[in-house]
């Protein structure tokens, strides 16, 4: 009887065990790899002021978006970080934009232009499952690829990173997407709405 | 429970559960530091992380755009997570899975010490009562009202404690306490439970 009854506990342990496992292995901790406030100031380089604007997108605003690259926005409440020269024209925005994907989260700050074109991105948050998988696009400085474009322009991966394996290059096309939605809600949020100064 | 207790387990039992007890400990000590660093330990932090995106142009409702002269002194230097609805979807999914299995397994172990039932049943359902709190209070926060941040602390310091009560009393049943019989159930018929010293 005993013995029966320690050998249904056993049973009862491993199977906590393996769903424990599984249900744990969906989603790592987080990695920062830096702050809000340092991802500003590098991509916000030349502004000697600095600015927040909040926009709150309309439905019209959010079908275009939808229709020009399939994404639906997760919230209708975004904020640019603008940054001036000493005359108040705008010299650079920065957006920060998030992809939730099954393996966590993986946050992108974006630099943009006047022109709505992109200045630069860093990948400011992720996790530690998905951390390797984008290192090496980080040392490849990948996203100095999408320099110059709008939110028109094309954004696939080059083909100066090589032959990348499957996770670097799935990684790779979620940040080049998220470097485009960016794109696109600067120039809604920001250039089509008009620059304040 | 059912003539079988702690003390009585034969060597292999008392090595699992010893083992068990104490790796939970240790992934309880890096989830407390990790806790630490990405969000913060104090109702202040844990709700900027959780609680909705507060406007820093104070919007009113129904407006779509503000903006005002920052300085980089008020975009947040420290780098957290900042907590949105998806990632609140998925933290609750794994965390509800993973922590309810944890507790499972802790009021296992503990369900074969010889307290008596009351102390007994209060002490096993610290971890679960403790991750509802603290899950719910996220959602709560997120959703209901910032200042309830202070339930995802108190959550995850019931759960702490009930961890660190079955731990304590459990490997003390398991390795140095003896039991002894007492008549911890009143009424009549009722069989004499066990007390260990």
């Amino acid at each position: 009887m005993t013995r029966r009854m320690l050998g249904s506990l056993g049973a009862v342990v491993a199977g906590a065990v393996m769903l424990a496992g599984v249900a744990s292995a969906h989603i790592t901790p987080p990695v920062v790899l830096m702050s809000d406030r340092d991802a500003v100031v590098a991509l916000l380089a030349g502004a000697q002021r600095f600015f927040v604007r909040e926009v709150r997108l309309s439905p019209a605003e959010q079908a275009v978006i939808k229709r020009q690259t399939g994404w639906t926005p997760d919230e209708d409440f975004y904020r640019f970080y603008l940054g001036r020269d000493g005359q108040g024209r705008l010299v650079a925005g920065t957006i920060f934009v998030t992809e939730f994907t099954i393996h966590g989260p993986v946050r992108v700050a974006v630099s943009l232009g006047p022109d709505g074109k992109v200045r630069g991105a860093a990948v400011v948050e992720l996790t530690e499952e998905t951390y390797p998988w984008v290192k090496p696009l980080i040392d490849l400085d990948f996203a100095r690829d999408y320099a110059g474009q709008d939110s028109r322009g094309h954004f696939h991966l080059s083909d100066r990173l090589g032959s990348l394996e499957a996770m670097p290059q799935f990684y790779g096309q979620v940040i080049s997407g998220l470097i485009q939605r960016a794109a696109l809600l600067f120039e809604l949020g920001v250039l089509r709405r008009g620059d304040a100064s | 429970m059912n003539g079988i207790y702690l003390s009585r387990l034969p060597w292999s039992g008392k090595v699992f559960c010893t083992l068990y007890l104490l790796g939970i400990g240790c992934g309880a000590l890096a989830a407390f530091t990790q806790a630490a660093t990405a969000i913060g330990l104090s109702p202040a932090e844990v709700q900027a992380s959780l609680a909705p995106a507060m406007p820093m142009t104070h919007m009113s409702p129904g407006q779509m755009m503000g903006e005002k002269e920052i300085t980089l002194g008020e975009i947040s230097s420290a780098a957290k997570v900042w907590i949105r609805t998806p990632l609140l979807i998925q933290t609750s999914h794994t965390h509800l899975f993973g922590q309810t299995l944890i507790a499972g397994l802790l009021g296992l172990i503990f369900l074969f010490s010889s307290l008596r039932e009351w102390a007994k049943a209060l002490v096993l359902a610290l971890p679960f009562v403790g991750t509802l709190v603290d899950i719910g209070g996220m959602w709560l926060t997120r959703f209901v009202w910032p200042g309830l941040s202070v339930l995802v602390i108190v959550g995850g310091s019931l759960f702490a404690l009930g961890y660190a009560l079955i731990t304590v009393i459990s490997l003390w049943q398991l390795w140095i306490g003896t039991v002894v019989r007492t008549s911890g159930i009143r009424g009549a018929g009722a069989p004499p439970s066990e007390a260990s010293l």
